[in-house]
């Protein structure tokens, strides 16, 4: 059977008439006629994703202030070049992707899931091509203190984040969390960057690295909470 | 001036608080999201209510649409969104039903969910819920790839994978009532 065939079939099943009641869209419209007003629809995407990149990169960059700028203070020209364009753009991607979870009807080129894969691949590759030095010092204890310092970084880029997009409507709240929480995971790791002056490849790849895929975890399990409450509301 | 055009339109109106506009949106998009409920195999008086639900859903936020921005997958990603909970609701339902029924003893058989028996939701009726969705949006409500892309929140990548595999399982299941095989010759 050829495909034009299939569409005549369903063409022709879909010609039966599957009207609502009439009653069901004037009760539609009585219901909805006392609350319309003028409404301010969202800004672009574009311009929302901005906004969230400038508030991730303003609590990275007060957060490592305040720790002290000791990363970058020892970084070479070079892993600055590259390091820091590689977070933006990483950073740029992901606030597209929660802008895009938090606007119906958006248009997605990768799953935030798929997103979040490619992201922390690249970074690294980038961090693995850059720092070269395999001694390990301090291994567990080190790397859990920069990983509680970059998720306690990530809270408040991911809750701004959200207060910037509040007016948006998540059709997959999982999703939208996951994309939230790899953006706040970002924040968190440019703040590592900035602040943390332990260039020990294992530590930078392990430790710093993993804050992005926790960050996105939690949000995640955040946009299941979410969903559940509104599924308890719903009842 | 066509037909998407003068949904975009309606939309922008909508939003400026012009109910004639929502009236007009009503008329169209109703009709359109009720079939898309049905064919999802949901009896009529739960597609009204889900139809209801939807709208309500709609004009809560209405702001999310942007004006320039295709109207009708911003319409069927807020009705999918509402049928997928509905779903999930059923699932809950069918689960508490059959909790009761093994309780007590002399119960009676309990009734299909769906009341649905149109020709096009029996047609859809072996696919998955998401291949029936996509052929829904595609080939009932002439949608483009990127427009139900929008509509489902996944990639085009994605819509053409479902739809690849609905039509081989509809080759099948109509290639069995119609007598032809899978392969395009009598069987």
């Amino acid at each position: 059977m050829k495909e034009n065939e299939i569409d005549n079939v369903l063409s022709k099943a879909a010609r039966a008439p599957q009207h609502p009641d009439p009653t069901v869209l004037a009760h539609i419209g009585d219901s909805i006629r006392s609350s319309m007003r003028p409404i301010r629809p969202l800004p672009p995407a574009w311009r929302i994703a901005a906004g969230m990149v400038a508030v991730c990169a303003a609590v990275a960059l007060a957060g490592a202030v305040r720790a002290g700028l000791f990363g970058i203070a020892r970084m070479g020209l070079l892993e600055r070049l590259l390091v820091f364009p590689a977070l933006v753009i990483f950073a740029w991607l992901a606030a597209g992707s929660f802008a895009a979870q938090m606007i119906p009807a958006s248009r997605l080129r990768t799953s935030p899931g798929a997103l979040l894969a490619l992201g922390t691949a690249a970074l690294l590759a980038v961090f693995a091509v850059l720092f070269r030095d395999y001694h390990t010092d301090h291994f567990v204890s080190a790397g859990i203190a920069c990983l509680l310092a970059g998720l306690f970084h990530a809270a408040p880029a991911g809750l701004l984040s959200w207060l910037l997009l509040r007016r948006g409507f998540a059709t997959r709240p999982v999703s939208a969390g996951l994309a939230a929480g790899t953006l706040a995971g970002l924040a968190g790791l440019g703040m590592l960057e900035l602040h943390c002056p332990n260039f020990q490849a294992a530590h930078i790849l392990v430790w710093h690295v993993a804050v992005v895929p926790v960050s996105a975890a939690l949000g995640a399990l955040l946009g299941w909470a979410y969903w559940l409450r509104t599924r308890q509301d719903d009842r | 001036m066509d037909f998407s055009d003068n949904l975009e339109m309606l939309m922008v109106r909508y939003q400026q608080g012009d109910f004639s506009a929502a009236a007009a949106l009503i008329d169209c998009i109703g009709p359109r999201l009720h079939r898309f409920f049905v064919a999802q195999s949901i009896s009529r008086v739960d597609a009204d209510d889900l139809l209801q639900e939807t709208w309500l859903r709609i004009h809560k936020v209405r702001h999310t649409y942007r004006p320039g921005e295709p109207a009708l997958p911003w319409f069927y990603a807020i009705a999918r969104h509402i049928r997928v909970d509905h779903y999930r609701k059923r699932i809950r339902a069918a689960a508490r039903e059959r909790e009761l029924e093994e309780m007590s003893k002399g119960a009676s058989p309990a009734q299909p969910v769906s009341g649905a028996d149109g020709e096009l939701e029996t047609l859809l009726a072996p696919l998955s819920l998401s291949q029936r969705e996509v052929i829904t949006m595609l080939k009932v409500e002439g949608m483009s790839l990127e427009e139900v892309a929008r509509a489902t929140s996944s990639t085009v990548g994605s819509v053409k994978q479902k739809v690849h595999r609905a039509y081989k399982k509809l080759r099948e299941t109509i290639g069995l009532r119609t007598g032809k095989s899978s392969s395009g010759g009598p069987l």
